[in-house]
This record gives structure tokens, sequence and C-alpha cells, in this order.
């Protein structure tokens, strides 16, 4: 009864949503955002008409000016940087723009032109210093402040009367300082658009990446190849040009070249992008949040002039404000990672079968023996992480390693080692093709393919998108096992996408039906998911009626047969249920049976503790990694099963001594040999007589002999 | 601010166990210091093995002559031979295992006391030969896994009202208070000496064992993972605390102080499960206790039983500092209750659950009740370290 009520909660809540919304990356916008609305329902509860469509016209309208600052601070900043000349050179160019219109009477083309590489060139001042000189970005920009707003007080002085004086007749120059374009204002416009070409090209570009990569961390970014000093010296420009562009719809709204223009608005600016969570330390922020965090400022300014406190209390509120902002950003940035790792584990319910008895004395195909104890031992030492194993015409064994590589033992005594080929990722499942091509699913990265001639290719590394995933999970994170249809389709296994492969035994204690099967057809080179919400899909061995396989699920202790094609396709029926352990690679035997390795054995307390999905999380929370109760992997068994789900033979070694974990196993002329995921050693043991084809090779018994015999010979030419 | 502790305690116990603070915490004690990890009772030399089976030897004792070793229901003698072997002699068949020992000095007459499953307290020899005793106020034994000779009187530990003392998991998972220390008067007749029965201390967590110290006695409790002291009529004072494993029994040292033997050690995932109500009820009901997530006196024989992440092998290896199941562990106390040296048995060893150490004849024998051995080290090669 418990249970039904656990399991229904489990089955309806959706508790792993959390975390994944938690773990995005928008999510660090989530504090600037919710002040953002804390502030406008307070003001528009103190001031009527705050949020009435004129007061948001002139707010959007100061924004769009002030924006192009913000933004062209945010770049400098996530580069690393800082830039307090704004303020000045928004003077500067300002008055530029007038001089150029007003005075000189240009075009408008040529003058809004002649503004923005005007802006540049002052941004290129400080770009040159800071980017290639390497001078300190507080100390240079707080110089070129001074410097700049000298110059502009200057040149002010001489040409003040003369701007004064003339009035430029261009209805265009007109339109962007108070024209209307659908009901809003034009700098409105130009402004959306800006920042939309900021957002693409902070979060799409290459160069928006260089950006953000130099602001985390310049020593990695110029070991990477990045070209630091170049992309620094860019901000600063792109920063000048861009405050040009906002002095430009400045000065043809006023058309004003009072003494005090552009002065504090640095600390305006700042303000908003710390505000909205851009880090002063570089390589954190964004175009939504420099807007965010705009729009705070410009509310909170806005609302209190108007509430018209004295002056005091108004920069108060504005300081307390913003301190508070602050202080809770950096807490919430700081620790949302730890959030996120509390509450990313979301254990699912999960009630198997009883598992049958093992003991030796059981009197069942179960009772454990020491068939395995005889097992001969390869390679101890010279692989690490042999997950799979497998066999070539010629007798060669490859096997995958940890470090990256698939390791080739020579026969006909498998003393001799070499590298067949270095792919990156660990190789777990391994199939040979048609073609004598090894296709190997690799650990982190995808379906990869070995040549005869060893040229390593990417076949796939991603899926389609599920509509109901909030991780994007397109990506394949753990490929795990495949094999290939007659058609030359793969069909191959994802065993979790909520989990790296160093983290599989997580999903293993979340047990959320997370893993699914995939087909990779060669002909159009197209990848689609074919089954879905999986218990950590594991092994998958095709059948000879060339239209289903069989796949294990570990988490769920069974084995399914799928068919893919014929009249049954899309149909799943299960083959063996509640095993007593957690079934891993299938493979096919030589008397048309099936071979099966179960990784590891259940055992009564953790199956208690999957009825208690709490007890799980809560054990995640409270406990490190290491002190986790897990699935018993240091013991396993090879077992051999038909289509018909009878269990006809177990094969067990209870100590383990030659060969401690079994993650699969591949019959070979006679030998069973043996693989495990986190041994030093392949296995081999010798199939009593009679009790395999001697001559039984297994993928030369299903594409016809000479497939990969011919491949190495062409290797070898 | 004490007026206010009932409503603020059950608050602060919320947030702990929201915040895994506090006595939420699932932390356990580190092995470091005197007491990080060797491998010298795992080298030890085996003076005696059990011929059947492991976890029938359940205590050891000195004499200063030989030892008395409890071997199931037979009480056993073993004289230390010269090649450092032991030489055993069945002394007596008791009509059930054989819990608890002690030699008796001559002052309280001599002879050897016993315990008989936990359940009556015998002696054999000396001048209270036959003399026996099956509880106290009112209160029967159930678990006497102890016995200690005081200054005029015999010491008994009785870990648990409910419990017999081989089935200590499960007092251990249902957290069990109600063990109680017992005096029981030995001294002669007439010179004057306090000669009464009397519960010297009540509501325990499993004592395991006892020590006399000048006139306070040093009581190991188990669940408490510390060492106590009984004065007259005082509480309970720590003598020793946040042991990083279970501790059993104490025997006096040559060169003064004792030997306390750890018979498992603790983990996180116990201590927190040790916190979850509704699982360990769970569990205790429906499987047998070494299946159970729960100290063991031995390493894992059975795929069955549960198996911590650190405790996977890796390239075949199974790592010492993984999360121990069992564990072997005696620590070597000066006269003030300080620790002084320990002697290990890690993760990847045999010789776990030590539930007794005894010194004889220029050795320390120790009892590893998970291997069902009584190993040997000799006290001169420990005694740079034991200050012995």
């Amino acid at each position: 009864m418990n249970d039904t009520l656990t399991r229904l909660r489990y089955r309806w809540w959706p508790d792993h949503v959390i975390g994944e919304v938690l773990a995005k990356p928008w999510m660090e916008t989530a504090i600037p955002m919710g002040v953002l609305i804390a502030v406008a329902f307070t003001l528009s509860g103190l001031i009527p008409g705050f949020l009435a469509a004129d007061q948001l016209a002139s707010t959007a309208r100061q924004a769009g000016e002030l924006g192009f600052l913000v933004l062209g601070l945010a770049l400098v900043m996530i580069g690393g940087g800082v830039d307090l000349s704004i303020g000045s050179i928004f003077a500067l160019t300002n008055f530029v723009a007038l001089l150029c219109l007003h005075e000189l009477q240009w075009p408008l083309a040529p003058a809004l032109a002649a503004t923005v590489l005007a802006g540049m060139a002052l941004g290129a001042v400080n770009g040159l210093l800071i980017g290639y000189l390497r001078l300190r970005a507080f100390l240079t920009t707080l110089i070129t402040l001074i410097v700049f707003r000298a110059v502009y007080e200057l040149v002010n002085a001489d040409h003040a009367t003369a701007i004064a004086a003339h009035l430029p007749d261009s209805p265009t120059w007109d339109f962007l300082g108070s024209g209307l374009f659908l009901g809003v204002t034009a700098v409105v416009w130009v402004f959306a658009f800006v920042a939309l070409a900021g957002h693409v090209f902070l979060t799409r570009l290459r160069p928006g990446w260089h950006v953000m990569a130099i602001g985390g961390s310049r020593r990695a970014a110029h070991n990477a190849g990045i070209a630091v000093r170049r992309s620094i010296a860019w901000t600063y420009v792109a920063s000048g040009g861009l405050t040009a562009l906002g002095s430009l719809f400045f000065a043809s709204r006023l058309a004003s070249v009072g003494g005090d223009i552009g002065q504090g608005l640095e600390v305006t600016v700042l303000t908003a992008a710390v505000l909205g969570g851009i880090g002063l330390g570089g390589g954190r922020g964004s175009v939504t949040k420099a807007v965010v965090g705009l729009l705070i400022v410009l509310l909170i300014t806005n609302g209190l002039t108007t509430l018209s406190p004295s002056g005091g209390v108004n920069r108060m509120v504005l300081a307390i404000i913003l301190i508070t902002a602050a202080v809770v950003d950096i807490r919430w940035v700081k620790n949302r990672h730890r959030i996120v790792s509390r509450v990313y584990v979301s254990p699912d319910f999960l009630e198997l079968p009883p598992a049958p008895s093992c003991a030796p004395d059981s009197g069942t195909v179960w009772a454990m023996n020491d068939k395995l104890r005889s097992v001969e031992v390869i390679g101890l030492g010279q692989v690490e992480g042999p997950e799979d194993v497998i066999l070539d015409e010629d007798d060669h064994l490859y096997s995958g390693s940890r470090h990256g590589d698939i390791v080739r033992f020579l026969a006909p005594d498998y003393q001799r080692r070499e590298i067949f080929a270095h792919i990156g990722g660990q190789p777990l499942g391994m199939a040979f093709d048609r073609q004598g091509n090894l296709n190997v699913c690799v650990g982190g990265m995808g379906l990869y393919q070995v040549t005869p001639q060893r040229e390593v290719r990417k076949l796939t590394d991603e899926t389609n998108r599920s509509w109901h995933s909030v991780n994007d999970d397109s990506r394949l994170r753990l490929a795990d096992d495949l094999d290939i249809a007659a058609d030359g389709r793969i069909f191959f296994s994802e065993a979790t996408r909520r989990y790296e492969m160093s983290e599989y035994a997580v999903d293993a204690l979340e047990s959320r039906k997370s893993g699914r099967i995939i087909c990779y057809d060669p002909r159009d080179g197209s990848t689609r998911t074919v089954i879905d919400h999986l218990l950590f899909p594991n092994g998958i061995s095709m059948l000879p009626d060339g239209e289903s396989f069989l796949f294990a699920q570990t988490s769920a202790a069974s084995v399914s047969r799928y068919w893919f094609e014929g009249p049954k396709k899309g149909r799943i029926e299960p083959i063996l249920t509640g095993l007593p352990g957690y079934p891993d690679n299938i493979n096919l035997a030589s008397d048309g049976h099936f071979w099966l390795a179960l990784v590891g054995m259940r055992g009564p307390a953790l199956d208690l503790a999957m009825r208690m999905p709490a007890f799980r999380k809560r054990m995640t929370q409270r406990l490190p990694f290491d002190e986790w109760v897990f699935p018993n992997i240091n013991n396993g068994c090879v077992l051999k099963f038909n289509l018909q789900g009878e269990v006809l033979e177990t094969l067990w070694d209870p100590s383990g001594v030659n060969h401690p974990m079994i993650t699969s196993m591949r019959e070979h002329k006679g030998w069973l040999y043996l693989g495990g995921l986190s041994n030093n050693r392949i296995g081999r043991y010798r199939l009593p007589e009679g009790a395999g084809r001697p001559d039984f090779v297994h993928y030369a018994h299903r594409w016809g002999s000479g497939f990969s015999r011919s491949g190495a010979e062409q290797g070898r030419a | 601010m004490e007026l206010f502790t009932p409503l603020t305690r059950p608050l602060a116990a919320w947030r702990d166990r929201l915040l895994g603070r506090g006595d939420a915490a699932c932390t356990v004690p580190i092995l470091d210091g005197v007491l990080q990890p060797n491998q010298r009772l795992e080298t030890a030399a085996v003076a005696w093995a059990a011929p059947t089976g492991s976890l029938e030897l359940r205590d050891l004792v000195s004499d200063g002559r030989q030892l008395w070793l409890a071997d199931g229901p037979r009480l056993r003698a073993l004289t230390p031979q010269a090649d450092g072997r032991l030489a055993s002699e069945e002394r007596l068949v008791a009509a059930g295992p054989i819990t608890a020992l002690c030699a008796l000095p001559e002052r309280l007459g001599g002879g050897v006391a016993y315990a008989v499953a936990g359940r009556e307290v015998q002696i054999l020899g000396g001048s209270h030969h036959g003399r026996r005793w099956t509880g106290l106020a009112e209160r029967d034994f159930t678990a006497v896994n102890g016995l200690a000779a005081g200054g005029d009187a015999l010491i008994v530990t009785d870990a648990s009202a409910q419990h017999a003392p081989d089935d200590w998991q499960r007092d251990l998972m249902s957290l069990g208070a109600s063990g109680r220390v017992v005096r029981l008067g030995l001294a002669p007749v007439d010179d004057g000496k306090d000669r009464s029965d009397r519960v010297l201390a009540d509501g325990l967590r499993h004592p395991f064992g006892a020590v006399a110290h000048g006139s306070a006695l040093w009581v190991s409790e188990s669940w408490r993972h510390r060492v106590v002291a009984l004065g007259a009529g005082d509480r309970p004072s720590p003598v020793l605390d946040q042991l990083p494993g279970y501790p059993s029994r104490l025997a006096p040292a040559g060169g003064g102080g004792f030997w306390l033997t750890v018979f498992a050690g603790r983990t996180q995932l116990v201590e927190f499960v040790l916190r979850e109500r509704e699982f360990r009820q769970r569990m205790t009901a429906s499987m047998p206790p070494e299946l159970w997530i729960a100290p063991q006196l031995r390493p894992p024989r059975s795929f069955l039983e549960p198996l911590q992440g650190g405790a996977i092998k890796q390239m075949g290896v199974l790592k010492p500092w993984a999360p121990p199941r069992s564990y072997g562990l005696v620590i070597r106390l000066d006269a003030a209750g300080r620790p002084l040296a320990s002697l290990h048995s890690r993760v990847d060893g045999q010789h776990h659950g030590i539930v007794a150490a005894a010194e004889c004849a220029g050795a320390l024998y120790v009892l590893s009740r998970g291997a069902g051995r009584v190993l040997r080290l000799d006290l001169n090669t420990l005694a740079p370290e034991t200050g012995a």
C-alpha cells in the first residue's frame, strides 16, 4: 500500500526537472529578473500610472540610449576588463555628431559614419593600451576618462556657439531623435536590433566565444590558441562604437553641447551591468543580463524622481537596493552549483521482481559453481578497462581501454600487444560490420568506426532532441553497446542522458528511465531514437530473423526483444525478468543461444532502497559518493539463455581472483573471452568439449567468411 | 534562553535534518594521529585458530600464566608454547555459548567467571566455585558480554535488555539504550567490605566490557563510540570519546594503561541509516543481519551483502581505505585514557571484529572474532610506540 503511493508519487511528479532547470545557464539571470519584477510591482503600487504607456515609452527611450553603453561595457567586462571612459567618449562623440551636422553641415550618412568611427577610434586608444600594451584596465580607462573629458571641454569651448547657431535640415535626423515606428521610438527599434545581434554574437559566434573564454581564464584562452590581445583590444573598440551609437540618438533628440553631458554616466552604466549580473571578474554575462540590469536602474531612478523625496533619500534608497541585489546575486551565483548538485540526483521508485536464489545448494540453474575460477588471464596490467572484447577471423583480440585506445592482442598466444587505434574516449561495445570495419560505442563521444586501415571516423554523436526533456538531450553522453542489422543500420544503446560516463553509477542509483536505443543509418547518415525511456539499456544483440534484436536493461535486471521490422515492428517483449543480477552485454553463442554477462549482483538492502527513493535522495545529499550503497559489481557471472527466456547455464567465480568483474563475453573457436569495465586484464575460459563449435567466429558467422581478413590485407597493402 | 529551549530544540532539530547539520550530520572521525592505519594486526602471527568456522570465539582473558578462551560453549585454557603457538585444553562445556570471561584474582577468591548465552554468570574454580547469578533488581540478565574484576566485586556489563549478545546489530539498529553495569559482591565475609549486589549504571548504549582503574570503573559504550568512567554515585563521564569505531573490551596493559579493542569501524553510511527510521525498520524486518547495512565482524562473504561505492574493486584491487564494512583495530591507552598507539587490520584484510586482547608471558594476544583466530604480537616489538 505504502509502496503503491510512493510509486504513484514518483511516477507523476517530475523530481528531476527541478535540477535540470536549475542547471540551465539562463538560471543565472533569475535573481536580477526577480528584482526587476519586484521593483516594477512596488513602484507601480506606490506611483499611480507608473507603468502606463507614456511612462513606459519614456523609460524605453532612455533604455535605448543608455542601452548601447551598457552593451559596450558588458562586452568589455565579459572579456575581463572595465571601461570607465564611456562617459567621456559619449560626450566627445555627441560633440562630433553635432559638429558634423550642425557646424560643418555634412550630409547625414557621412556624419553618422564619422561619429561612430570617432567612437571606435577613442575606444581603440583604450584597446591599444590595455590589449596590446597590457596596462591595467581600471587605471587606463580612468586616465582616458580624464583626458577625453579635457579634450571635450577644450573643443566644446571653441565650437559651442557655432553648433547652437545652425540647425540641420534632415527629417531622417529628426526621426532618429523623436520619430515613431509602429508606435515605438526609433531608438528602441535600433537598440532591439543591436541587442539581438549582440546576443547572437556572444552565444553563437566564434569571436563572442573567444571573449567569453578570455574573461573566464586569460591564460587558458591563450593556451587554447585564442588571440587574447587582439580580442581584448576589439572589445574596447566595440565599446567605443556602441557608445557613439548611443550618443547619436542623444544628439538627435537634444542637440545639446552642455558641459555636464556624459558626466557620471559610467557609474550608472556600471551599476546597471553589475546589477544585471555581469561579473566584474569577467567570463560571466549576457545581453539579457545587461538589459535587465539597465531596466532596474532606470525604473528605480525614474520612480524615485517621481516620488521626489529629498535628494539624499533618493540616492540612499538606490544604494540600498543596489547593495542588496548585489549581495543576493553574488550568493546565488556562488551557491547555485551547490543547490544544483543537491537537487540534480533525483532517484525514482523501482520495484524489481524477487530474485532467484543463487546459493550453491539451491538446486537450480543459478546454483553458484566455480567454473570460471580457472579462467586464463591475458594482458594482465597491459589494458585498463576492457569493457568489451572482440576477435577477428585471424584470432586477434581487440578491446577498449580507459586511455581511449583500442588495444589489439596478437594471436596465437596474445603475449604481444599493440595500440590498434586511438579514439580518445573509452571504447565500450564493439562490432564488426560487413566490410570489416570495427564499430565502437565510445563513452562521452558517441558512435565511432575504425577501418581495417586503422582510420578513425565519427559516425554520429547526436540524435533527435526529445520535446519533453529540459536538458538538451541531442548529444550522446553514454553510448554503450551496439549491433548491426543486415542492411547496415547500427542500433546502439545510450545508457543515460543525464550523466557522464564517469557517473554511470549515479544513474544506476537514480534508476530513472533516462536511457534510449538509437539507430544510425549509414545510408543517409541519419540518427534517430527508436526506443526511449529505458532503464540503463546496455547490451544489444541482433537476432537471426533479421527484424528484431535483444537488449538488456541493466538497472531493470531484464532482457527484452524489440522488432524494428516486419509485422511486429515496434513491439517490445520481455525475455528475461527478475534476474538476480544486473545484465550487461549480450552476444550470440555458437549453438544459436545467447551469452549474457551479469555485471553485478542484486542484494536485498539495495533492492529495498530502490523502493525508497526519498531515502536514496537523502543519501546522495548527505554522503559522499564513495559512501553510497551501490549495486554489487564486484561479483558477477556469465549465463546462457534462449529466446524462450530459459536460462540454460551459468558460469561463476565467487572468489573473483583471476577475473573480478564481467561486463562482456565473446565466444570464439571454443573459448569464451571475458571483458570487465574496471579490470586490468582480459580473461578467457575454455568451453568444455562439445559445448561450443570449434570453428565459431562471431562476425564471420554473421557476415560470411573473409569479411575482416580482406580488410586487414588491404591495410597491410 | 534556557526558558525557550523546549521551543527551539524541535526547530533546531528540524533545521539540522533539513540541512544535514548537528545530530543529522553523518560525519565520522577519521583515522589520524596515533590511529593512522598500519597492518600490524593483519600481519600478526596466528597463535590459535578455531577448528570450526569463525564467529564462535567470543572472549579471551589472561590470568598471568595462561589464557582463557570462550570458543562456542567450550571454555579453553590456552598455554603459550615455545614456538609462539598456543596449546589448548578444554576445561568446560557450558549449556550455551560462553559470551564473557574473567579470570578472578586471589583477593576475589580466584577461579574463572564466565557468562553463558548472556543470561547467566557462573564461577569455575576458586573459593566461589559453583556460584551463579541470573539477574539483578527484577531484571534478568539478557546480554552479558563483559566480566571484569573490581576491587571487591565482579563487574558485569549487560549490553541490552532486549537483545542477546549475538544480536548486537539489532540492538544498534533499534537505537538500543538499555545496557547496564552491575556489580556482584565477592569480597570475603569478615573484613567489613561491601558485599552487596548493585546496579552501577543503567541506560547505557551497549556497554561492552569494563576494567577497574583505581577506585573508578572504565566501561566501553559501543553505540556512543566512547569509554566512560563510572565513579561512586556519579553519572558516567567520558574518558575517551569520538572513536572512529565501536569499542569492545578493555584489558590492562603491562606498563600501565589499557588495551581497548574496537570490533567494527564506523561508516557514514551506517550513521546515515541510523537516522532513517523507516528504512531501518523495513530492513531489519525483512532480511538477516549479515545482509543489513550495519557493521559486521568479518569481511563480506556473499554478493548479497550491500556494497559501498568506495569498495568497488578497481583494476582487481579492493582499496584498503574503502569504507569499512568490517575492520580490525586495537588501541593502546595510557592511564589517563589517551591513545598512545594502534594496531590495524584494514578493509582488504582478514583479522577483523576484534573483541578482546590480553597480555600473557611477554606477548599481546588479540582475539579476532571475525577470522576466528587468536593473534600474537610480541610486546617487545610493540614497546617503542606503546610506551610499555
